[in-house]
């Protein structure tokens, strides 16, 4: 059954995994970064590959487990209005406009929420409104977007329709400064969490984009004795009760952040294959490295197609390679439900955990 | 004159031990010197490795590929046009070719990529641990069908190859030594893998089951006893066949093209003594490849092998986008850059059969032979691409060019490249078609620009271009 993680204060509950591999139609293909709307509804950014093309974003309905449902997909590959080569950043305003970042082509298209083109901006370049390999975005209240500009090392900020608003950051290692940073979000009092990806933290910004804090240390979690790589980048199956594994506050490659109601922060810890847990000082917390035992919906229909792959799984001495996270991209915390949502890359797949506010000890005697 | 002939010493090198240099490179290498530059190739641990990291932000899926093509060519190509630690990279295409296992039967790239990364790891270190690693590779063990050799069912495909085309060559063993080392590696096999749907590839894991183990004795070349997989490893490599085999590889590989693998039981090496020399070493260091390739690369047999080995099609491909540069990040379209040597009959993860691909002039038929010239034309012909803009840049400092400065001008920042004399004529005929080459004016700089790319597209479309 699905495990719990418990640290000082804290309680996580998996909850359940939603899709599968798949290049268009009901699943993902290498989510980069997600956005949630209302209702528990996902829009998924694909980056997809030159095999088969699967680039698109995709709006999903997460529900419980069981309840996963595709909604619309939109930002397929293609050439002109409301096509994409290499899909990055999606956003939503909450009032049925979703943003989406072509790296490729340096455009910010919008969308309606059903996935309808509405228009597009964006000219390569450096100057101000210009764009440079836009990543992460996310809306403000007001509903403008700001968009990580990571080619140029900052954040801009757009309105709805496009006009340049304002900047922060440049190239560099110092407070502020960004290294080809990934994703962005907001927390309640719209301060603004950068993962500067190739810096190794994260740096919390003030809402006029004043640096206030940065989190983490650039750090591989070591393979421990035994271990079995489940790619030959990790993440790395140990023997249980490893002492010091995973180590926590170190960061390679973080790629995206999210804030829950109580402040704490969640860190995409893409190199290291985890999520790490902060409080909102920025002091380590817990680690979350994937449980997903239960297959998806999606997952089990592939299976039920086909038998070889149930008697292959049956031969398998242990799926816990299965349940962990390899290279999780993007997370997400759902103010409505308590819930954290991971976008867990190469597994084409989101993991979900629920934040637990009434937690007793689990019977112990079963 | 000495220090152009220092120069093209130290191109020769970079070709061979990598996949060229620019002229700024090599201006560099020579200033450090030609045995310095030696070993820091054969110490790529002093240079930094590959940012894979940058590959899998743009190019995720080229970590997990599967079994379609092109995304794990997208990852090898990469790496051999990003590697700082070229030799590296090119012994990992080496033991490639030597150890030659292909997605066509694997069908998983990821697989072959892991492969790919142990030849990055060991490619230069011992070779009794490498043919050990290589034994215990569940992708090595499926393509030859280890996982089926029983120790009541005795399968000989691996236990062949081993002495066939990974250590000794035909005529270095009986049929019963294939019997014989095909039972000590009975057992020798892998767990079952997460199957690949819903969630993607999962690795293969290596496993011994002693139970499945035929620990009987056994009488392998001259020697008795209840051998297994690692006592056979420990006899083929003391084999005088087995120093001869993997030396003449490597002189095949690094220093001039050799007959076919097939053809050695018959056809005598194309330089017994350098061969000898390598053997020595060989056996001397205890199979150790860095020390082989030491004395190869500072040997005056190679230094004095100058273009008589014919580029294999990675080597074309890496070595002109190396050249050209611009390709640095992988940009959409990598996919088709990445199967290019395919293209050209050499597609990598992939070879035709377990004997790797037949080299030298085996390379070129008429379609392979467009294909490069084509390849190679395309980007030097293209004056926006960094490494074309160093050439002209270069030739523009030495003023207005008569037709035989333009063609020399070329051929010496394109390699330097060695043409006969009457390769040289064409050219300068040609040449003379244009007159004057010239920068003074924006309007003369448009046309110089122009001429020097379709020089250097002609130049790469000669007999001698073909050869490193």
């Amino acid at each position: 059954m699905p495990l719990t993680t418990v640290a000082r204060g804290r309680v996580y509950e998996w909850s359940h995994a939603v899709g599968r591999g798949a290049q268009s139609g009901t699943g993902f293909n290498y989510p980069q970064t997600m956005c949630l709307a209302k209702g528990g509804v996902a829009y998924v950014a694909n980056r997809g590959n030159e095999n088969n093309f699967g680039m698109r974003v995709n709006e999903v309905k997460i529900g419980g487990p069981g309840e996963e449902e595709l909604l619309a997909e939109f930002f397929q590959w293609g050439e002109g209005d409301g096509r994409s080569t290499w899909p990055f950043g999606v956003a939503t305003d909450g009032r049925d406009q979703v943003y989406v970042s072509d790296e490729w082509n340096n455009t910010i298209s919008v969308f309606d929420s059903k996935g309808k083109f509405q228009r597009k901006w964006g000219k390569t370049g450096s100057g101000d409104g210009e764009l440079m390999r836009p990543a992460g975005l996310v809306c403000e209240k007001n509903g403008n977007l700001i968009v990580v500009d990571s080619g140029n090392n900052r954040l801009q900020v757009f309105n709805g329709e496009g006009k340049f608003l304002a900047k922060c950051g440049k190239a560099g290692s110092g407070d502020g400064e960004f290294n080809q940073p990934w994703g962005v979000t907001l927390d309640q009092a719209g301060n603004i969490y950068v993962a500067d990806w190739k810096n190794h933290r994260i740096q919390k910004l003030s809402p006029q984009g004043k640096f206030m804090m940065k989190i983490g240390e650039y750090g591989t979690v070591p393979a421990p004795a035994g271990a079995f790589a489940v790619s030959y980048m990790g993440p790395y199956m140990s023997p249980a009760g490893t002492p010091g594994y995973p180590r926590a506050g170190l960061l390679n490659h973080p790629t995206d952040v999210a804030v829950d109601t109580d402040g704490d922060i969640y860190v995409a810890d893409w190199g290291n294959h985890r999520v790490c847990v902060f409080d909102a000082e920025g002091s380590p917390v817990a680690n979350l490295i994937g449980d997903a035992q239960v297959m998806s919906k999606w997952g089990q229909m592939s299976i039920d197609a086909n038998p070889d792959m149930m008697k292959a799984r049956r031969r398998v001495r242990s799926l816990e390679p299965e349940y962990r996270f390899c290279f999780p991209t993007a997370v997400d915390f759902d103010p409505e439900t308590d819930r954290i949502i991971v976008a867990d890359s190469q597994r084409n797949r989101l993991q979900i955990y629920r934040k637990v506010r009434d937690y007793v000890d689990f019977q112990a005697n079963l | 004159m000495a220090y152009q002939e220092d120069i093209a010493l130290m191109a020769h090198l970079m070709r061979r031990a990598g996949f060229g240099a620019g002229r700024d490179e090599l201006e560099a290498r020579v200033a450090k010197g030609y045995e310095a530059t030696v070993e820091e190739l054969l110490h790529p641990e002093t240079q930094p490795a590959v940012d894979v990291y940058t590959l899998l932000r743009y190019q995720p899926a080229s970590l997990l590929p599967g079994g379609q093509p092109p995304m794990g060519n997208v990852n090898f190509m990469y790496h051999l046009v990003n590697t700082k630690r070229p030799l590296e990279e090119k012994m990992a295409l080496f033991w490639h070719h030597v150890f030659a296992t292909g997605n066509s039967k694997v069908d998983n790239y990821d697989q072959l990529l892991e492969q790919i990364g142990l030849f990055r790891q060991q490619g230069m270190g011992n070779y009794r641990d490498l043919l050990l690693t290589i034994a215990r590779n569940p992708t090595m063990i499926f393509w030859l069908d280890n996982n089926q050799n029983h120790g009541t069912a005795v399968n000989e495909n691996w236990g062949r190859e081993l002495l066939e085309l990974f250590s000794m060559g035909v005529g270095a063993y009986s049929e019963k030594d294939v019997r014989e080392a095909s039972r000590a590696f009975t057992g020798w096999t892998f767990e079952t893998k997460i199957p690949r749907l819903p969630y993607g590839r999962f690795p293969w894991k290596f496993e011994y089951r002693p139970e499945d183990h035929d620990d009987g004795e056994k009488e392998f070349l001259g020697h008795r006893g209840r051998f297994n997989g690692e006592d056979i490893i420990d006899i083929v490599v003391e084999q005088p066949a087995c120093a001869r085999f993997v030396c003449r590889h490597l002189y095949n590989f690094f220093v001039a093209d050799e007959a076919q693998v097939p053809a050695w039981s018959i056809e005598p090496p194309r330089d017994q003594k350098a061969i000898d020399t390598l053997t020595a070493t060989f056996r001397q260091s205890r199979f150790d490849i860095r020390s082989v390739l030491r004395v190869l690369f500072n040997s005056s047999f190679f230094k004095n092998a100058r273009f008589k080995h014919l580029k294999s099609p990675a080597e074309v491909v890496v070595g002109s986008l190396r050249l050209v540069g611009g390709y640095e990040l992988p940009r959409p379209g990598y996919g088709d850059l990445s199967m290019q040597p395919a293209y050209m009959g050499q597609d990598l993860l992939n070879p035709p059969s377990v004997e790797g691909w037949h080299t030298g002039p085996e390379w070129i038929n008429s379609g392979s032979l467009m294909a490069r010239i084509n390849f190679v034309a395309e980007l030097v012909g293209d004056p926006s691409l960094p490494g074309v803009r160093a050439i002209i840049d270069r030739l523009k400092t030495r003023g207005s060019l008569s037709p035989e400065q333009l063609v020399d001008g070329c051929l010496d920042l394109l390699g330097p490249v060695e043409v006969s004399s009457e390769t040289r004529r064409e050219l300068v005929a040609q040449a003379k078609e244009w007159g004057q080459t010239g920068w003074a004016s924006e309007t003369s700089a448009k046309t110089a620009d122009k001429r020097v790319g379709e020089m250097l597209q002609l130049i790469v479309a000669t007999r001698e271009y073909q050869f490193a």
